[in-house]
């Protein structure tokens, strides 16, 4: 029978609920064509993680532990992944649309022949059973139809929050699979530094508050901190507030900055261009704090309040805090 | 007190010409070949282009498009030209696409880059990242001697950041994507570079050839002076058919070079219709439209 892969990440030992999302993806073409999902996992060693996968869709479970793997080696993941494939044949590998994911995967794609589509927002199966991506193009601009031509494996990354992870029941099969890694003198890491974030990562946030040209500086950009805190968002800037040195260039959303797609998008003091939108057009929902009320992104925002941001932002805040 | 010190340093240099020797040859590479460095461009439309969808639904319509050079590639261009600067290095820069991507690379070149590649041909068109590796590959494979490759952290048109890491598999060479610090040691051949990871930034040391993707930001991108466009214009760019790349060697037939050699299409583009609530609350009272909209998000959107 034919499988589904779908790559599993981890942080300290833990299911990344990204995999749950992938997975979720994978029972979407399952039920057109039944096939076999499994959890496949690359690395040093997996932890006890069988359990949460099974419950979220997993049948099989590859496990490909190896102590060469221990540092991230695009190269490395790259044999490894690609000798399975090989060994397998899948006729589908997803991942969820991480660094990680993007920095390896296309090298699984060259060395294994196999097409690949990055950061899908949904994905299907045609009546011949090969893969259909619909992703952006040109930013937020536009949305392309991609489809696969009868080659295995067909690689796919899903962009993060694009899928509901489905909670279920069930135990995968395990089978560890072995690799031979040669030492790759090419490549060292010679250190890896955690920075601690206050506030999550854009990209994956599941809420941002972001602040734009009506900042007028950065020690203003407090007000907005106060918010995205008060919800647990992360903190995001148009290019206008980054390019005039308030806030650093990782904080820039929009066509030059990151793509991010969260449940929740506050625009504080920002006018909606073209090029912000094509960073944000693809969140759930959208609201527009600006004094301007002919700005443009009040014709993109679900909710909006026309207002000096200086006075509405702290009073929203405190709103927010009351309703607890 | 600093100051005079380095007066003094200066006069020193001045006037002793053994010293001044050494340093000339310090900076000078130790075997006297110069570094080589290619960097992938990419023309994109401006950020500002309406983009339309064409007649058959598969592509874009770009005739009243304005094309730029893409703008995460300025930070390669620019990090080339910095390393350049400091070691001599000769700074090729490559494209592929129709007639008028050639202006992605003058562009590169008024900004110091020194020669121009041109991969151009109807047959190269709407390749996807797979057959775009091969070629590109092959075409840096027969340049011979490139000790670095740099390019920039995503191509705005699709979206896409995996051709220079399809590349880089081509050649079998190392890669570091989303580099923000990049030092390259000549003498021992190695690229340490700082990049951008999940929740932080790892320090990489690369052994050359080496491919890298510059993070936006990793320096400020300089702008195109008269007198390096007047340059540009006659500095030397090839341009490859589809009859210069060996297909044999990227083993695919010559009639699967190209868009043939793909492994995915593009089906069909369509422009998203923005369907928002536009429900937008007058400010006037700070209070009442802050309460207003606390309760909107609670019970209507159930978002907090």
């Amino acid at each position: 029978m034919s499988e589904i892969w779908v790559l599993v990440d981890t942080a300290q030992d833990k299911v990344r609920n990204v995999t749950y999302e992938v997975l979720a993806a994978a029972s979407k073409l399952k039920e057109k064509n039944s096939s076999t999902i499994c959890a496949v996992f690359i690395g040093e060693s997996s932890g006890a993680i069988e359990a949460d996968l099974g419950k979220y869709g997993a049948e099989k479970f590859y496990k490909i532990e190896n102590p060469a793997l221990k540092d991230f080696n695009p190269s490395l993941y790259a044999t490894a992944l690609s000798e399975i494939i090989k060994k397998n044949n899948p006729d589908i590998v997803l991942g969820g649309n991480t660094l990680k994911n993007q920095d390896y995967l296309p090298r699984v794609a060259s060395r294994t022949g196999a097409g690949l589509a990055i950061d899908a927002i949904d994905i299907d199966l045609s009546s011949e059973s090969t893969l259909q991506v619909k992703r952006y193009k040109y930013s937020g601009k536009s949305i392309a139809t991609v489809s696969f031509h009868d080659v295995k494996p067909m690689i796919a990354t899903i962009r993060l929050n694009a899928f509901k992870p489905i909670e279920g029941s069930g135990s995968p099969e395990v089978i560890s699979e072995t690799v031979d890694l040669p030492a790759d003198d090419n490549y060292k890491v010679i250190e890896t530094k955690i920075i601690p974030k206050e506030r999550p990562e854009l990209t994956e946030a599941d809420k941002i508050v972001s602040g734009g040209r009506g900042m007028a500086n950065g020690d203003n950009f407090k007000i907005v901190y106060d918010l995205a805190d008060s919800i647990g968002a992360g903190a995001g800037a148009s290019r206008a507030a980054v390019d005039s040195g308030w806030v650093p260039y990782e904080m820039q959303v929009g066509q030059t900055g990151k793509v991010v797609s969260p449940n929740l998008y506050v625009a504080v003091g920002i006018s909606g261009s073209v090029q912000h939108y094509a960073g944000m057009g693809s969140s759930k929902v959208i609201v527009a704090i600006n004094k301007d009320p002919d700005a443009p992104i009040f014709q993109k925002c679900d909710y909006g309040i026309c207002g000096d941001l200086f006075d509405v932002l702290p009073a929203l805040t405190d709103e927010i805090k009351k309703l607890g | 007190m600093i100051e005079e010190k380095s007066k003094k340093t200066l006069l020193y240099l001045d006037f002793n010409p053994l010293l001044l020797k050494i340093s000339l040859v310090l900076f000078k590479s130790p075997r006297g070949k110069k570094l080589k460095i290619l960097v992938i461009v990419r023309q994109t439309p401006d950020t500002e282009a309406k983009i339309q969808t064409n007649s058959s639904g598969d592509g874009i319509q770009t005739d009243d498009i304005k094309w730029i050079l893409n703008p995460f590639d300025e930070f390669a261009v620019e990090e080339a030209v910095q390393i350049k600067e400091k070691t001599g290095a000769e700074v090729v820069v490559l494209t592929v696409g129709a007639e008028r991507s050639v202006d992605a690379i003058r562009t590169s070149l008024a900004m110091g880059g020194d020669s121009g590649v041109h991969i151009k041909d109807d047959s190269f068109a709407d390749m996807d990242s797979y057959a775009l590796g091969k070629v590109i590959g092959s075409k840096i494979k027969s340049l011979g001697d490139i000790d670095l490759i740099i390019a920039g952290k995503k191509w705005i048109d699709e979206e896409s950041n995996q051709v220079p890491i399809q590349v880089a598999e081509e050649l079998g060479i190392p890669q570091a994507t989303l580099a923000s610090k990049v030092e390259v040691d000549e003498s021992s051949k190695t690229a340490k570079v700082t990049s951008v990871i999940e929740g932080g930034e790892e320090i990489r040391e690369l052994k050359l050839p080496a491919i890298i993707t510059v993070e936006q930001g990793i320096n400020e991108p300089r702008y195109a002076s008269l007198p390096g466009i007047m340059k540009a214009k006659k500095k030397p760019c090839e341009e490859v058919g589809p009859g210069d790349i060996n297909s044999d060697e990227i083993g695919i037939s010559a009639d699967a070079l190209g868009v043939a050699g793909s492994r995915v299409k593009t089906d069909s583009i369509e422009i998203p219709t923005i369907t928002r609530s536009l429900k937008v609350i007058e400010g006037n009272d700070v209070q009442q439209a802050s309460s207003e909209l606390a309760k909107l998000l609670r019970e209507e959107a159930k978002i907090i």
